[in-house]
């Protein structure tokens, strides 16, 4: 603001107003997480902090810049417009060519400024990248369109726990992400958490991850990945040390066998049509789960070829009602009064297509079984019981 | 008060029109022309438009396809922003949606923006220069019945099944047939190779034409900067292009032959379409933006009455953006998982390419300070366009920083920046450009009252319809998402930015109509506009308006930068401009008979004509290829056996009392003796005869 004191009088206050109101549009109106859940500007994890920290600066620069070179712009134009009484051929201005101390010194200027900040640049880069000895690993996995997490908690290249969309981590320990793409490429995006970072095939991609404080984010894939790409959603939820221990514990152990009979038809069915793509680990074919049960035989990293129908190329149901949405993220698992929304379960095993665009023909999305409405009640009894 | 006029000869020299020779004699006598091969000859009525090889004409036709083009991508953008305007909404479905936006990025890049720029640099290029025609001028008619095929060509795929739906981007493999199984991304691939090619022979033809065909004396720092940013360009092009062209045959060859360059699984690679797209596709956005500067950095001093403050800074700068620009292009990747030490090093390169591009927003500043600023059309649109490009440049710095841009690449904090880079820049320079350069074109003005509501209008629009997506992407909210939720809170901005694109819509319709009002206005009551209606300072505007279709009378000989001001200024002591002549009387009269010019052309349009034919057989049936196929092979034959000059032309007449060697004669035909310009290498590099320098050579 010292700054902009140092203006010629008539554009001071203008100059003042215009900067007021840039930042106030810029960091106020969307920097809200309750009402922005996706905001940029609300900062909740060590990464994000520090992409944040770096962000501020660089927008009260450009917005000064801003307001100087509009304010210019304006007060040229009204100091030099040409009046009615002026006669061309009288009193022309003055031919000036140049000046090349003023211009080397305007040249000079910006890129000393931009030498500065490339400093706190390169830092950031690499600052982002640090590595932490203990931190989690989770394996992400795009595919069109949601998310797959896989837990390998004994590092044994088998992982313990495979759930979709909703990512679990614990409040204020490390945790880092390798994003691997088993279609197309996606990008993966919390932006209260940290930047974004493409699942490629064929790649790798490293990501780091801390929450300050327990909740969930939201997140929206970033990189345009075909027909859903807006509908390819996902989230991370933050627990306490001992909540997450305890979803730990509570994921790798079997659901409850269902009780109702209509679940249990359900069951039946879930094998004799969901099973082919949709997981359920440690169901047997008697319908019973045992505990030891493979967890993921399916891996899909053969790059950009259209995975074949086979058990775990759908997300994996087995802990499906301790998420809070489903199809990509899209849809909530629950009502507002924490009953399951079995009518969006109902609606989506209806007609997915109608609910969410895909292209199941071409095996890209789910396909519509053309199930009769009491198999879908039975199916839906069956799944909520997937707790 | 002592006047000081620039030391000079009489011009223009009046040694009479038409003395100019032919190219090539000797071709020229030969035995007269088999029948099929004669040349056409109307220059007036519609036949003449699709053979001729003038440069004007050419750019004509460039100018209207592109304004077509905008008309098409204008109906995209309105139908995206319809779709956005509330949360949840299917009027267009995803896959529609996906291809409407897809192909609203190919249509305004690569068939209105730049076909558009395309049509000023040639009509302009050799006015500026003070030359007949372009080098190469059938290559000209080629490059540009080349485009308009490829054009129409990427939009048939509407009829047939689709647009392409991978975005303008195209990131393989989505772009491969198993994730994309309709024809709409082959459209995309062949279609944009045709244009390509148009481009690249069109590059070629202009720098070959800024090198050797500049009038005696316009030595490369008397260059109007408009031909020097647009003689950047074409370099940009010549080695842009040839890069997408090879990432376009990779992905031909993917999606239609079966190759993998760009599959994972079978030893390909998504990484290579993203650096070969990139590397064409960041030069892309100068090649968009330099002629624009170039269009500034002319009007700028017209209406300020001052000369550009920095010549040299101004041009060298857009030198070094053209450099620089080519050293930046994986700040596109920055998110794409490229590594710490590539990403370091092109976020280091893409902050100081700002450098240049701010140096030239302060000359630009700079020129207007202390001026006599006239607010004509043209400059308020200039004014607009260094307000507007300023934000877009600045959003552009704030992502340069790479850790700021994985929170803001592919959301609409980028939209926002690229279209108040494209459209705040490129269109609204391009919009000036239009205005001034309108009576040149077309020998009446288009009216100052319509066209300054419709300025304002336009501009309350673009900035209603862009910068809310400055807060929509801080919001977080993704880009080519079809939809979005009611509880993601973005609803009130997406609602303000579809209002401010029908307020654009509207701006667009009133400049439409300013053009056909003021046409009807102009054909009942015809008002001379004379040659220079803005009292401006380059050589287009020493000729009459519209120009003959020789350009110039005899070739002017260039003493200055700002040729035409200094024709009419001196300065006082003070320094202050003197008017010393009038334009209506210096400028030439146009009234020359029988200047030697290249004649019309089928050859360009029946060439032209197979490339589509080529494409539908590569995509559908490999038939209609031979068919197209045998239709180039017409052309090139025909182009080579078609008699290389007008037959009717008895060149002999010409040559009375001129020795083609004798160096010093052609100098004095074109009024090198004595008056002290330099006769420079560069002005004449075909050798010791001057007046080769300024052939045409039939091509």
């Amino acid at each position: 603001m010292k700054l902009l004191s140092s203006l010629p009088r008539p554009i001071r206050r203008p100059a003042q107003l215009g900067l007021g109101v840039v930042l106030a549009v810029a960091l106020a109106s969307c920097g809200n997480q309750e009402t922005y859940p996706l905001t940029t500007l609300s900062p909740q994890g060590k990464q994000a902090d520090t992409i944040h920290s770096l962000v501020k600066p660089i927008f009260v620069i450009a917005a000064i810049v801003f307001v100087l070179v509009e304010v210019f712009v304006v007060f040229i134009v009204l100091r030099y417009r040409r009046r009615r009484d002026d006669v061309d051929g009288e009193n022309e201005p003055v031919q000036l060519h140049g000046n090349t101390p003023l211009e080397l010194t305007w040249t000079a200027l910006p890129a000393l400024l931009l030498a500065g900040l490339a400093v706190f640049n390169v830092q950031t880069i690499f600052s982002l990248e640090e590595r932490a000895p203990d931190a989690i690993e989770i394996d992400v996995y795009g595919q069109q369109w949601w998310w797959e997490y896989r837990y390998d908690l004994d590092s044994d290249g088998e992982p313990e726990i495979v759930t979709a969309n909703e990512m679990v981590i614990p409040v204020g320990k490390p945790v880092e992400l390798n994003i691997r793409s088993r279609d197309v490429i996606h990008s993966f995006w919390i932006p209260a958490l940290n930047g974004k970072m493409d699942a490629t095939p064929g790649s790798t991609h490293f990501m780091a991850m801390q929450a300050n404080e327990p909740g969930v984010y939201e997140g929206q894939c970033t990189e345009f990945c075909g027909l859903s790409h807006g509908y390819m959603r996902m989230s991370v939820k933050a627990l306490e040390p001992a909540e997450y221990e305890q979803w730990l514990t509570d994921q790798q152990a079997p659901p409850e066998e269902p009780t109702s009979e209509l679940a249990q038809e359900g069951l039946t069915a879930f094998q004799s049509q969901c099973a082919y793509c949709h997981q359920v680990n440690g169901l047997t074919s008697e319908g019973t789960y045992e505990a030891e049960g493979p967890v993921a035989d399916y891996q899909g990293l053969d790059g950009a070829a259209v995975p074949t129908v086979r058990p775990g190329v759908a997300p994996n149901l087995t802990h499906l009602m301790s998420r809070e949405r489903f199809a990509g993220g899209m849809f909530p698992l629950y009502n507002d009064d924490d009953t399951p929304n079995e009518a969006q379960l109902k609606e989506w095993l209806t007609d997915p297509e109608a609910m969410k665009p895909m292209r199941p023909n071409n095996q890209q999305g789910m396909p519509n079984l053309n199930l009769d409405p009491a198999t879908i009640d039975a199916l839906v009894a069956y799944l909520v019981t997937l707790d | 008060m002592t006047i000081v006029e620039p030391e000079r000869t009489n011009l223009p020299e009046t040694t009479g029109g038409g003395e100019l020779v032919p190219a090539s004699e000797t071709s020229a006598e030969s035995a007269p022309p088999l029948g099929v091969f004669t040349r056409p000859t109307s220059t007036t009525g519609w036949r003449s438009w699709l053979t001729t090889v003038d440069h004007k004409k050419i750019g004509i036709m460039y100018g209207v396809s592109a304004m077509v083009f905008f008309l098409v991508g204008g109906v995209e953008a309105l139908m995206i922003r319809t779709q956005l305007a509330a949360p949840d909404q299917n009027l267009l479905s995803a896959d529609l949606y996906n291809q409407v936006f897809t192909m609203h990025g190919v249509t305004m890049i690569f068939l209105f923006i730049m076909p558009l720029a395309a049509g000023f640099i040639n009509y302009l290029l050799p006015l500026q220069i003070g030359a007949r025609d372009v080098a190469f001028p059938r290559m000209n008619a080629l490059s540009f019945w080349i485009f308009l095929f490829g054009a129409l060509f990427v939009n048939s795929s509407w009829f047939l099944g689709g647009g392409a739906d991978g975005g303008w981007f195209n990131y393989a493999p989505n772009s491969s047939v198993v994730f994309s199984p309709s024809h709409g991304i082959d459209f995309y691939a062949v279609g944009l190779q045709i244009v390509g090619l148009a481009s690249l022979i069109s590059s070629i033809n202009l720098v070959v034409t800024v090198i050797n065909m500049r009038a005696p004396g316009m030595t490369w720092w008397r260059l109007p900067v408009f031909t020097w940013m647009s003689l950047v360009t074409q370099f940009l092009l010549v080695f842009a292009v040839p890069v997408i062209s090879v990432a376009l045959f990779l992905l031909t060859f993917d999606r239609l032959f079966g190759a993998t360059f760009f599959n994972a699984g079978a030893g390909g690679d998504p990484f290579l379409w993203q650096h070969l797209f990139w590397i064409f596709g960041h030069p892309e956005v100068y090649i968009i933006l330099m002629p624009v500067f170039g269009m500034i950095s002319d009007i700028i001093p017209v209406f300020s009455r001052k000369p550009l403050f920095g010549y040299r800074f101004v041009v060298f700068s857009g030198i070094a953006i053209g450099f620089l620009g080519f050293g930046v292009w994986a700040h596109h990747m920055f998110a794409s998982g490229i590594g710490p030490m590539s990403v370091t090093a092109f976020s280091l390169a893409t902050m100081f390419i700002a450098v240049p591009t701010g140096v030239k927003v302060l000359n630009w500043l700079a020129t207007m300070w202390g001026g006599r600023i006239r607010l004509d059309l043209p400059m308020l649109y200039a004014i607009a366009f260094v307000a507007m490009f300023t934000i877009g440049g600045l959003s552009g710095v704030t992502h340069a920083f790479a850790s700021a841009d994985t929170q803001q690449t592919d959301t609409y904090y980028i939209v926002a920046h690229f279209h108040y880079v494209i459209f705040g820049g490129g269109v609204l320079g391009l919009l000036g450009g239009t205005y001034f350069w309108f009576p040149k074109i077309f020998g009446f003005k288009l009216s100052e009252g319509l066209g300054k509501a419709a300025f304002w209008v336009v501009l309350v629009g673009f900035n209603l319809t862009f910068g809310p997506m400055h807060v929509l992407g801080m919001e977080g909210m993704s880009r080519r998402i079809f939809t979005y939720s009611d509880y993601q809170g973005f609803n009130l901005w997406n609602l303000v930015a579809t209002l401010g694109s029908y307020v654009l819509a509207v701006g667009v319709a009133m400049f439409l109509a300013n053009v056909f009002l003021s046409y009807r206005s102009h054909k009942a009551n015809p008002v001379d506009v004379g040659p220079d209606p803005w009292d401006a300072r380059t050589l287009e505007w020493t000729i009459q308006s519209p120009p003959p279709e020789y350009n110039f009378d005899p070739i002017p000989v260039v003493h200055e930068v700002d040729e035409a001001w200094h024709l009419k200024y001196g300065h006082d002591e003070d320094g202050r401009a003197v008017r010393i002549a009038e334009m209506e009387d210096l400028a030439q009269p146009g009234d020359s008979v029988g200047v030697h010019l290249p004649s019309p052309s089928y050859m360009p349009i029946l060439l032209a004509s197979g490339l589509p034919f080529i494409g539908y057989g590569v995509i559908f049936n490999l038939w209609f290829a031979v068919l197209g196929g045998l239709l180039v092979i017409a052309g090139f034959v025909g182009w080579s056996f078609e008699p290389s000059d007008d037959p009717d032309v008895p060149h002999d007449e010409h040559h009375d009392g001129h020795d083609p060697v004798d160096g010093s004669d052609g100098a004095a035909t074109n009024g090198h003796s004595g008056d002290g310009a330099e006769p420079t290498a560069e002005a004449s590099p075909a050798g010791p005869s001057g007046e080769t320098s300024q052939e045409t050579a039939d091509v």
